[in-house]
């Protein structure tokens, strides 16, 4: 059974077809990558599916469960975790702080008031230990405001991360940093990933990236998925190079202009 | 020299009523951006029920009769805390979630006709004669300080201040509630999307407020009485220090607290016709150099 399987999904915006009639399945330890041109519709599906928009039809199938209906901080506990296109950390708390909310999060137990953050040793000894995996051990006392933008990305993911969900959608995870800091940031994600037999579907626009990381490639365009394949028979596909370059080609996108 | 000292722990006693009472008014706006204009009214609940509950358990005439007498009344005390934290944990659920979606000029409504409903059902309640718990202070004495008496009580008002400042930088700061209320006042949309209840969050930072403001009118009461009116006048007071020290900032109410309760203080000793105009006057300033106030994020 696949992990998640959406259903003739839906939804526009006006006129505009953000989502058409998406059938999307995802394997369980799938590292899956959304591509396709701005306006294709990959955030606003992650957003459907994530409950930050509601679809005007179809089904959102978790394991044979559907969560069309539930609510965020629902399918947040059905196993659905997503990082943004834009970071989403809070800056006014320590960079351990906002790993060790999300694990309050996932335990659920907001009303524990008494309860010593710092003291608390099983929370923070896997706060510690989500750092360490991404590579922030240095900076755990940090506020948030204070890291680099390389940095806040990866502690976007690893909120996302500490949720430990079932799928993981993480929204262009390394837009707006330096192509250095990219190569960095990618092989910490996928090390993470790949290292807990993650699910995770990732929202990319450099194609090196994802034909370096994915198992498996999903193209969208106009709402619609147009194509789907492992890296080699995306590389091959002469539509896919039509829509995402312009152009086509055997060495379509291998070309630098 | 004595009057000085006297003259700074009346201050630091005003100040540590007044934190309390602004702390909550500060919460109340750094999580959930309400501006609680029943917080005064709230802090005068806690005062009369305070009052009735100790003196209807032990009568009014009751000063004097010993350590247990003293002690059963000083454990009653908080009640008034208790209770309106209990109002407000009604309140936030039923009254003002219904509006949050709405522009928030309409919970500022709200909480203005909350205002007028609670002042005219304590006049219902307790009757238009002021309540007192003066018989707490009677019977704790006084202290001499050099030449002159102090009230001990007093001094249980400035312990109770400090420590409150001091637990609920704790809370705020090293609990798991703390984190998450920290991070829901930072950023409601993203404290849910990280699955966290933020209606929980909402209900539990409005009672704690409310708690505050109880506790400031219960610790009051044995040295100033419950009167109609006293809610009203807590409340200009409150948001003057929070416009000195910063809105939803707990060191700002604290320091604003302090200046207040100084200026205060001086005021009535130097120049009482001016007192609350010179309150106003620093408020103005602050607003005009740093109109966040002096801890307040833009």
């Amino acid at each position: 059974m696949a992990l998640l399987q959406t259903v003739d999904l839906k939804r526009y915006f006006g006129e505009t077809r953000a989502v058409d009639n998406v059938n999307l399945s995802i394997e369980e330890g799938e590292f899956v990558s959304l591509v396709g041109p701005n306006g294709a519709g990959k955030t606003s599906l992650i957003n459907v599916i994530s409950a930050r928009l509601t679809p005007e039809s179809g089904k959102i199938i978790i394991k044979g469960e559907d969560i069309t209906r539930l609510s965020v901080t629902q399918r947040v506990r059905a196993g659905i975790a997503r990082s943004f296109q834009l970071v989403n950390v809070f800056d006014d708390l320590t960079t351990f702080d906002n790993v060790a909310l999300a694990i309050f999060s996932r335990e659920g137990k907001t009303a524990h008031l008494g309860t010593l953050a710092h003291l608390d040793h099983a929370v923070a000894n896997e706060a510690d230990a989500v750092l360490k995996q991404f590579g922030l051990a240095a900076k755990r006392g940090d506020n948030a405001r204070d890291l680099s933008q390389g940095e806040r990305k990866l502690l976007d993911v690893a909120l996302a991360y500490a949720l430990k969900p079932k799928l993981l959608f993480l929204d262009e995870p390394t837009s707006g940093v330096s192509t250095r800091d990219k190569g960095q940031i990618m092989d910490t994600i996928a090390s993470v990933v790949r290292g807990e037999g993650i699910t995770a579907v990732i929202v990319e626009h450099d194609m090196d990236v994802v034909f370096k990381y994915s198992d498996r490639i999903v193209v969208m365009a106009q709402g619609a998925i147009l194509a789907q394949g492992t890296p080699d028979e995306i590389r091959k596909n002469e539509q896919v190079a039509m829509v995402l370059l312009g152009s086509s080609g055997p060495d379509a996108f291998t070309r630098k202009d | 020299m004595d009057t000085l000292v006297i003259q700074t722990l009346n201050s630091i006693f005003y100040a540590a009523v007044l934190f309390l009472i602004a702390a909550g008014l500060s919460l109340i706006y750094g999580v959930m951006r309400i501006v609680n204009l029943a917080h005064g009214t709230f802090y005068a609940l806690g005062a009369y029920v305070s009052a009735w509950a100790v003196g209807t358990a032990f009568g009014l005439g009751a000063s004097g009769s010993g350590n247990l007498v003293l002690a059963g009344q000083l454990l009653l005390l908080p009640l008034g805390a208790i209770a309106v934290a209990a109002v407000g944990a009604v309140i936030e659920p039923t009254l003002l979630r219904p509006l949050y979606r709405r522009p928030e000029e309409y919970v500022l409504l709200i909480t203005f006709g909350m205002l007028m409903i609670l002042e005219d059902a304590m006049k219902f309640l307790f009757g238009g004669t002021p309540l007192s718990a003066g018989s707490i202070m009677d019977s704790m004495g006084s202290i001499r300080i050099g030449s002159l008496l102090y009230p001990s009580y007093n001094l249980v008002v400035i312990g109770v201040g400090i420590m409150a400042a001091i637990g609920l930088w704790w809370f705020i700061y090293r609990t798991r509630f703390g984190i998450i209320l920290r991070a829901t006042s930072q950023d409601r949309r993203m404290a849910s999307a990280l699955g966290l209840n933020v209606g929980r969050v909402y209900v539990q930072a409005f009672a704690i407020g409310c708690f505050m403001a109880g506790l400031g009118g219960a610790v009051v009461v044995p040295a100033q009485a419950a009167v109609l009116g006293m809610g009203v006048d807590a409340l200009i007071l409150a948001f003057v220090v929070i416009v000195i020290g910063g809105l939803g900032s707990l060191e700002g109410a604290l320091v604003g607290a302090l200046i207040v309760g100084f200026v205060r203080t001086a005021g009535i000793q130097f120049f009482a016709e001016i007192e609350l105009a010179v309150l106003y006057l620093i408020a103005a300033a602050v607003l005009l150099v740093r109109p966040t106030g002096l801890f307040g994020k833009a």
